[in-house]
């Protein structure tokens, strides 16, 4: 790690000095083609992100008509405070939040860490990464076929004789809610435990076995040898978890459209609600920001450790 | 050996064994059930296997909602559309980490920033843009938009492995006479394979899956992307019967778990964002 930024620091200090002895051009052919390498990205990244994200800023401040809209201020974002909807909708997310950091993250971490101390564990893993590859849409209809009143839960819970906990899952709030998440996390723990492996990986053989030696052992070990080691990962892993959940689209849409009665909604889905739906784009685009600045927020956090780290 | 590590070595495999036959049970479920004849499904879950139907239950579900088109749109999009974005995240990737020059992390948090965004904050401008443009409900709008998306990711991943190549390769190239584009070309991007080849598989994935871009910005059965084809077929569960829609959800899963479960090591590195 700390040996990559040695050679950064050497290689441009090289350049630096050899710069007046470089053949081909002198600055100003360098600076062009620099741009000419950078220009495609740039105005792809530009056009089709940057450029709609101020635009979707700017209409944050006009209110919801759809044709000829009017300036005013804040009111988008103060509506959106005021509307037991959205209101609804921002609880979700917190529940979201805090659902991801105990799910994926937790149990992604007991996962890696559980399966890679028994020798068969590699395939234990798999059927637990697997999920991961499946899209957000095919999630939820795994999760509907599980979930619904005719459900595979349903029909387990009344074949072991426990009727009165069969219920219809995705009808009661908030426990449709729960139920979403858990449905998120069995796809979104598969990240954790890929990520958490890596960094097991990189915790040193000696001190794991020099602290056994000295017979602190099991979770006592685990807790406090191996696991402060794991900060700069666990990091990571709650930010890339954070940052997906909040983005999690596919799956309430597909599984409940945010219903029923918009009761299961997040950000996300509210958002596209407002937006699409009801089309008023003046509080979908307040959603939009308060969303983004959350999402970006929580990833500038951890890219500054995963940056730091490489 | 510890005398009390023996019992809670048990503890542990009993642990992971439980834990993936919880995550396993969804899955075998779905599997047995797409095999169940659709004509014979009575409203009740199948826990065994019975019947053998899946390839019946496909072809329904292709009937559905047409997947003929949209399995081609996708194929196009994760393809076409991922490699592009990987070659211009290349580019920039080598303009940052290669071509000496000012505002590193300027250009860097310009380009990645992209991909820190939720697609909400550019979803509703972008489908007034679509409209207004006639890009609205056409290959060439989500190509685009597939495009721009991968960019900023696959960028980050390439950007890291070029810092790695050792810069006297491009310093002997310079020597030698070779322009930016020569070294580019026959030194930084052979060297870049497994990067590159990384980057692919992880947009490819990307794309094949996604569905939000792909309801908004489109529409009919001829444009529409494979994930907002399944969507309408989720749509429809009542009427064309649970096996048919699971065993569409499975068919149309298939590429992306095959390129997962051969590629494992690749969505590793790339999820870290470490060096391949």
């Amino acid at each position: 790690m700390t040996a990559s930024h040695e050679t950064r620091a050497i290689a441009t200090g090289r350049r630096d000095a050899s710069d007046a002895s470089m053949p081909t051009g002198g600055r100003g052919t360098r600076a062009r083609s620099r741009l000419l390498f950078l220009l495609p990205a740039v105005l792809l990244v530009g056009v089709l992100s940057l450029a709609p994200f101020v635009w979707t800023v700017g209409r944050s401040l006009f209110d919801d008509a759809v044709i000829d809209p009017q300036f005013n201020w804040f009111a988008s974002y103060a509506r959106l405070v005021s509307d037991p909807v959205i209101i609804k909708s921002l609880g979700n997310t917190v529940m979201w939040l805090v659902g991801t950091v105990i799910i994926p993250v937790g149990l992604g971490l007991a996962i890696a860490a559980l399966t890679s101390s028994v020798s068969w564990g590699r395939w234990a893993r798999l059927a637990i990464v697997l999920p991961y590859a499946l899209s957000g849409t095919a999630v939820a209809v795994v999760w509907n076929f599980m979930l619904q009143d005719s459900g595979a839960l349903n029909s387990l819970l009344r074949g072991l004789g426990l009727d009165a906990l069969a219920h219809p899952w995705l009808l009661e709030w908030p426990g449709n809610t729960i139920v979403l998440i858990l449905a998120n996390s069995w796809q979104a723990s598969g990240v954790a435990v890929i990520l958490y492996l890596v960094g097991l990986q990189g915790v040193p053989r000696e001190t794991v076995e020099a602290a056994a030696l000295d017979g602190v052992d099991g979770l006592k070990r685990f807790f406090h040898i191996v696991l402060p080691q794991l900060r700069g990962t666990t990091a990571v892993v709650m930010g890339i978890s954070l940052a997906n959940g909040l983005k999690s689209f596919d799956l309430i849409w597909v599984l409940t459209n945010g219903g029923p009665g918009r009761a299961t909604e997040t950000l996300a889905v509210s958002m596209y609600w407002q937006s699409f739906v009801l089309q008023r784009p003046g509080s979908g685009a307040a959603i939009a920001v308060v969303l983004t600045i959350v999402v970006v927020a929580i990833s500038v956090a951890y890219l500054r450790k995963q940056l730091k780290n490489d | 050996m510890n005398p009390t590590s023996r019992p809670s070595a048990a503890l542990r495999s009993a642990l992971v064994i439980v834990l993936a036959l919880v995550w396993f049970i969804p899955t075998y479920l779905i599997v047995v059930n797409a095999f169940t004849s659709n004509t014979g499904y009575t409203g009740e879950v199948a826990w065994f296997p019975k019947d053998f139907d899946l390839l019946e239950n496909i072809a329904l579900a292709w009937q559905a909602v047409n997947l003929g088109p949209s399995l081609l749109n996708s194929l196009l999009y994760a393809v076409v559309a991922g490699a592009l974005a990987v070659l211009v995240a290349a580019f920039a990737g080598f303009a940052v980490s290669a071509i000496p020059g000012g505002r590193r992390t300027f250009w860097f948090w310009l380009i990645y920033s992209g991909a820190l965004f939720p697609a909400q904050a550019f979803l509703r401008p972008l489908f007034t843009g679509y409209a207004d443009t006639g890009l609205y409900d056409t290959r060439w709008g989500l190509f685009l938009i597939y495009v721009a998306t991968c960019v900023p990711f696959s960028f980050f991943i390439m950007r890291n492995h070029m810092l790695s190549i050792p810069p006297e390769i491009n310093e002997a190239a310079q020597l030698d006479g070779a322009n930016w584009w020569r070294v580019f070309i026959h030194f930084f991007l052979p060297l870049s394979k497994p990067a590159l080849a990384a980057a692919f598989i992880f947009q490819f994935v990307w794309v094949w899956n996604e569905l939000l871009f792909g309801i908004t910005l489109s529409y009919s059965e001829q444009i529409r992307p494979v994930m907002a084809a399944l969507a309408g077929l989720q749509s429809n569960y009542g009427t064309v019967g649970p096996p048919v829609v699971l065993a569409g959800a499975l068919f149309v899963s298939l590429p992306t778990v095959l390129v997962f479960l051969l590629f494992q090591r690749a969505f590793a590195s790339s999820l870290g964002g470490a060096k391949v």
